[in-house]
């Protein structure tokens, strides 16, 4: 990596006043627990002339439920506390689930949930520096006609990245909001309108965030009464590794059958994935295997399958059956 | 500090001329009867494993000298490029940079990726100096298409020549082809099927390189990562330019070689070129995407036969056309059909050339290839007559060490109450499906000559054994002082070795499993040597003969009168003022040769996701006498994770359009974790009771992956022919199998 100013401020406006506005302009960049980070500076993706530390601005370590039965957490939550903390994995245990499947142990205990939702992806053309790909400036996703196993099935176009979160399908799923912080204030929005398509905010980005604002919380709200959730993803290697695919999905169910149902897919599209018609088509059905076949269908309705990765639909509906399964 | 190497083998020739007396005429060492050793045939706790868990060992990474610089590569990404011109101007003026050179003359391409594709020394004061004059390193590299990574661009017509032996060479048949086509006309099924295997790394976890110590003059040290440091002198000193005994080379720990560190590399001679240009010692270790571009591979293959059975099981013909895929190298693969007994084979292997990086040696090179397409052959060919693979295989091995071993893997993997032997099993109302597979493996363990061992006794009762052996992980450094406590009846603990130091007697490298074959004989004779010596001037202090005197427990002792003996410490106080050497030498009759094993794996399938768990691996293993039954065990583990991690996961990646290699850091090329570990149960085969010494480190890790593909197989129906193992292949043809 390149030498780099060091900046460590105290508050969050001091934090965003560092950060230039523009977000092609990369001559910072924002670091949190910096698991991300390093690897973009190591591997040359970034070379900020400053990296500005979240490390000294306290108060962005919460993590408690309001007496609304809200959530709060604060962007430098470790990923490793969110996995272990009790509340959080009797009451949201698709968000636990999804904590605890990141990364290593050693990438929990420094990663944080602000650095998750906000991570670059990790499609191989998009790390290789000699690849100067669409989402580095260049003219081509070289996935789409290259070596694209790992790559988009859902939403593509005109690059293929997968969105890596594993919180990310997760907080979608729970309804969570993120409040960003910038010289021109704060604003909350939803997380499901946080993170864009290629085709809606170009192939250099997957979030609508501005150069210079700061993620500082994510609140996901009281889930109605009685859910059940889960977090099921698929590595194609259990110690460490991205998803293959993921579905995190929420159930609620009433005299044996789904009541409602909130689905968002990871690993398979540029951004998360939700599924309203399916969330629709499961209402009122008891989980079985019909159910569970006809859902399949309909979550990867308009999947169009690059040359090498077409089995990402099998395997969704496989993660989608043993999610309905496991809640049922 | 250099000290020639042979300065000490003269010194203890010498010495031991001096004070040890030659064995009589009729007397030769013999391996202890294995119910009599004490130190032996036992779990030894290897000696260097507290330095290694904290941190203290030493390895060539960690060296740090006084004004050492720290070098670094600029390296090409692309498989084939020209090279226009390079300008070092900016990269010497980086600070704490104090050389930039170029590697390439003018004009010269990069014809492959791999050592090819170097095109500048950097060196600096820090690495981190060293890393911004590499990136300051300008050049107008070209990639040439088609980047000829890919055997079917090798081989289109009209393809650029890779090596200057063309695209193909290395070609040669075997047996009638003509012969073995009729043959298939006789059998009652035959199976038709191409097998590939990726090319695999070796990923050590130490990257090659040295630290070359030359500050001038006419000698120099080097710390060099190496499975053979007895060899080392000699190359580097050509690359120094110095006389080979002025060279020394060290390897005190390494972080693992697997065959691809015999030599000093093209970063060993860039290292001392470096050294030599600067009068300074070089650090000049490969990062990991240099490692994964030019440190060599396994050799990928592709294996297209055809092999009939009669419906006794018996195999009655094989007709095999192999490719290796070794790169610009020749690959290896051994002539089908590998263990099993055919009536009539033949086969044609080749070498077929692209512009990667040339495969090396890597444990038990080209059997893991030819295991796969064998195994897996015999069993669809099994499957395809109804017959119970474990006795198709035993129907076409003729040795009965396989048939011995096979029967005890298949009871402890539980084959005998398994429900589904003939024909495979189908998922639970989960999806998950459970299969047992099955395969054998051998190894020749061959030994060389050449290792010289010195053992010396001092009279405070301290006992030294030394030997230039490497300890490349099989645990040689324990070994050596183990043998030598057995022969004097003392704990390991007694015996100091020194190894890894190319000053010492001269030993052999660790390649093809020789390594204790071939040393253990030379350390067991200087023992012997040392010990007749010492037994000699005790009994001449007891007024016994020698013969009668044992060494057991911490004294020298008249076997049948304990009474009359004395301590270790005091036997040894005989010798006055100075130590007793004993030389010793490889003694043939000491060693053994060929092992065998059987192995078994149980695997779970997950068809909806197309996940493979490997629930155990069972492995019998023959080795003649087991040493050192936990190094053993713990080798047989290493081997087994090898072959899993190479039949789940690995697998180099190589952008066939750009010639840019994609899987060139630890999360593209993948390797098993610690959650993908099954249980292993690995049985040291004590019915081999060979009293010889021999290695058996190749042999576990060639069958472990076609036992898992069988598994798979025998679970669910879905048959992969081409490794590795993935979830997108399993869950594409189960999806198919359901058609």
């Amino acid at each position: 990596m390149n030498a780099f100013a060091w900046q460590r401020p105290g508050t969050v406006a001091q934090a965003a006043a560092l950060l230039p506005s523009d977000v092609d302009d990369r001559s910072a960049a924002l670091m949190a627990g910096g698991q991300d980070l390093l690897t973009e500076l190591r591997n040359h993706l970034v070379e900020p002339e400053r990296v500005v530390s979240l490390k000294g601005v306290a108060g962005l370590d919460a993590l408690r439920f309001e007496s609304d039965g809200s959530l709060v957490i604060g962007a430098l939550v470790t990923l490793e506390r969110l996995a272990a903390d009790a509340q959080v994995r009797a009451r949201l245990a698709v968000l636990a689930e999804a904590a605890l499947s990141v990364g290593s142990p050693q990438i929990r205990a420094a990663g944080t949930v602000g650095g998750n939702l906000n991570q670059r992806p990790r499609c191989w053309y998009y790390r290789n520096e000699a690849m100067v790909c669409l989402k580095k400036g260049g003219d081509e996703c070289f996935a789409q006609s290259g070596m694209n196993k790992y790559n988009a099935i859902l939403g593509g176009g005109p690059s293929y990245i997968v969105h890596p979160s594993d919180l990310a399908p997760a907080l979608v799923a729970l309804s969570a909001e993120a409040t960003l912080v910038s010289p021109r204030g704060a604003r909350t929005l939803k997380l499901e309108d946080f993170y864009k398509l290629p085709s809606e905010v170009g192939p250099q980005r997957e979030t609508v965030r501005a150069g210079d604002e700061v993620m500082t919380e994510v609140r996901v709200p009281a889930p109605a009464p009685g859910m059940r959730s889960t977090y099921a993803k698929f590595k194609e290697r259990g110690s460490y590794d991205w998803a293959l695919s993921a579905v995190a999905l929420c159930l609620w169910t009433s005299g044996g059958a789904i009541a409602d149902a909130r689905l968002v897919l990871g690993g398979v599209a540029p951004k998360p994935w939700r599924t309203p018609s399916t969330e629709a088509l499961l209402k009122g059905r008891v989980v079985d295997d019909e159910t569970c076949r006809l859902a399949g269908v309909e979550a990867l309705r308009g999947a169009a399958p690059l040359a090498d990765n077409g089995y990402k639909i099998p395997l969704t509906q496989g993660l989608l059956t043993r999610a309905l399964r496991s809640l049922s | 500090m250099t000290a020639p190497d042979s300065n000490a083998a003269q010194i203890a020739a010498a010495a031991a001329a001096a004070n040890a007396l030659p064995p009589a005429a009729d007397e030769r060492p013999e391996w202890t009867p294995r119910a009599e050793m004490t130190v032996l045939n036992r779990e030894i706790p290897r000696l260097d494993g507290p330095q290694k868990v904290t941190g203290r060992a030493r390895y060539t990474h960690d060296v740090r000298l006084p004004g050492m610089v720290y070098a670094r590569l600029v390296v090409t990404p692309y498989a084939r490029a020209d090279v226009g011109r390079i300008s070092l101007t900016a990269a010497r003026k980086v600070p704490g940079v104090v050389y930039a050179e170029t590697v390439k003359a003018d004009d010269e391409g990069v014809r492959y990726q791999g050592y090819d594709g170097i095109l500048v020394v950097v060196a600096a004061e820090t690495p981190e100096a060293a890393e911004d004059g590499v990136r300051a390193v300008r050049a107008k590299v070209t990639p040439l298409r088609p980047p000829l990574v890919t055997p079917e661009q090798a081989l289109a017509d009209g393809a650029p020549q890779i090596t200057r032996r063309g695209n193909v060479s290395s070609e040669s048949s075997r047996g009638d082809s003509d012969a073995a086509a009729a043959a298939l006309e006789g059998c009652d099924a035959v199976v038709e099927a191409t097998y590939t295997l990726p090319v695999q790394h070796h990923v050590c976890l130490e990257t090659h390189g040295c630290v070359v110590d030359y500050r001038g003059g006419d000698s120099a040290t080097v710390y060099h990562s190496s499975q053979y440091v007895t060899g080392g002198p000699q190359e580097f000193a050509q690359y120094l330019e110095l006389p080979r005994g002025n060279v020394r080379v060290i390897c005190e720990h390494m972080g693992g070689g697997f065959g691809s560190k015999f030599g000093a590399g093209t970063e060993g001679l860039l290292a001392c070129q470096t050294a030599k240009a600067l009068g300074r010692p070089v650090h000049l270790m490969l990062t990991r995407e240099d490692e994964f571009l030019m440190a060599g591979n396994r050799s990928g293959s592709k294996q297209r036969m055809v092999g009939g059975a009669t419906k006794d099981g018996k195999l009655r013909a094989l007709l095999v056309e192999a490719d290796r895929l070794g790169g610009v190298g020749q690959g290896s693969l051994p002539t089908p059909p590998y263990i099993y007994d055919v009536e009539t084979s033949w086969s044609r292997l080749r070498s077929v050339h692209t512009a990667t990086d040339s495969n090396r040696a890597q444990r038990s090179p080209g059997h893991p290839q030819a295991s796969f397409a064998m195994e897996s052959l015999v069993d669809e060919l099994a499957y395809a007559l109804s017959i119970d693979p474990l006795a198709m295989r035993l129907a076409n091995l003729s040795d009965p060490v396989y048939h011995r071993q096979l029967q005890r893997a298949a009871r402890e993997i539980g084959w005998d109450a398994h429900p589904h032997k003939t024909a495979h099993g189908a998922p639970d109302a989960d999806g998950r499906a459970l299969g047992i597979g099955f395969g054998v493996s051998t190894w020749g363990s061959s030994s060389r000559p050449d290792a010289i061992v010195e053992v010396r006794i001092h009279p405070d009762g301290s006992l030294e054994v030394s030997n230039a052996v490497q300890d490349i992980g099989q645990g040689s450094r324990t070994l050596v002082a183990a043998i030598v406590a057995e022969e004097f009846g003392l704990p390991v603990s007694a015996v100091t070795p020194r190894i890894g130091d190319s000053s010492l007697p001269t030993s052999v490298y660790s390649g093809g499993s020789i390594t204790t074959g071939s040393v253990a004989p030379a350390v067991k004779d200087a023992a012997f040597n040392a010990r007749t010596a010492l037994a000699a001037r005790v009994a001449t202090a007891l007024g016994v003969e020698p013969d009668t005197l044992v060494f057991r427990g911490g004294r020298v002792e008249v076997r049948d009168d304990p009474s009359v003996g004395m301590s270790w410490k005091g036997a040894c106080a005989l010798l006055g003022g100075d130590p007793l050497t004993a030389s010793g030498k490889y003694r043939d009759h000491l060693h053994g040769e060929r092992v065998h094993g059987a192995q078994a794996a149980k695997v779970s399938v997950d068809v909806l996701t197309g996940r493979v768990r490997v629930l155990r691996m069972v492995c019998v293993q023959d080795q003649g006498i087991p040493f050192n039954r936990m190094a053993l065990r713990s080798q047989i583990n290493g081997g087994l994770i090898q072959a899993l991690s190479y039949g789940l996961f690995e697998e180099r990646v190589i952008d066939p359009i750009h010639g840019v290699m994609l899987s060139d850091d630890l999360e593209a090329y993948k390797i098993a974790g610690a959650q993908e570990m099954p249980e292993f149960t690995v049985i040291l085969d004590d019915d081999d009771d060979r009293q010889a010494a021999m290695g058996m480190a190749e042999a576990p890790n060639i069958p472990g992956h076609g036992a898992i593909a069988n598994a798979v197989y025998n679970a669910c129906g879905v048959r992969v022919r081409d490794m590795p193992l993935t979830p997108d292949k399993i869950l594409t043809k189960w999806l198919e199998m359901q058609r």
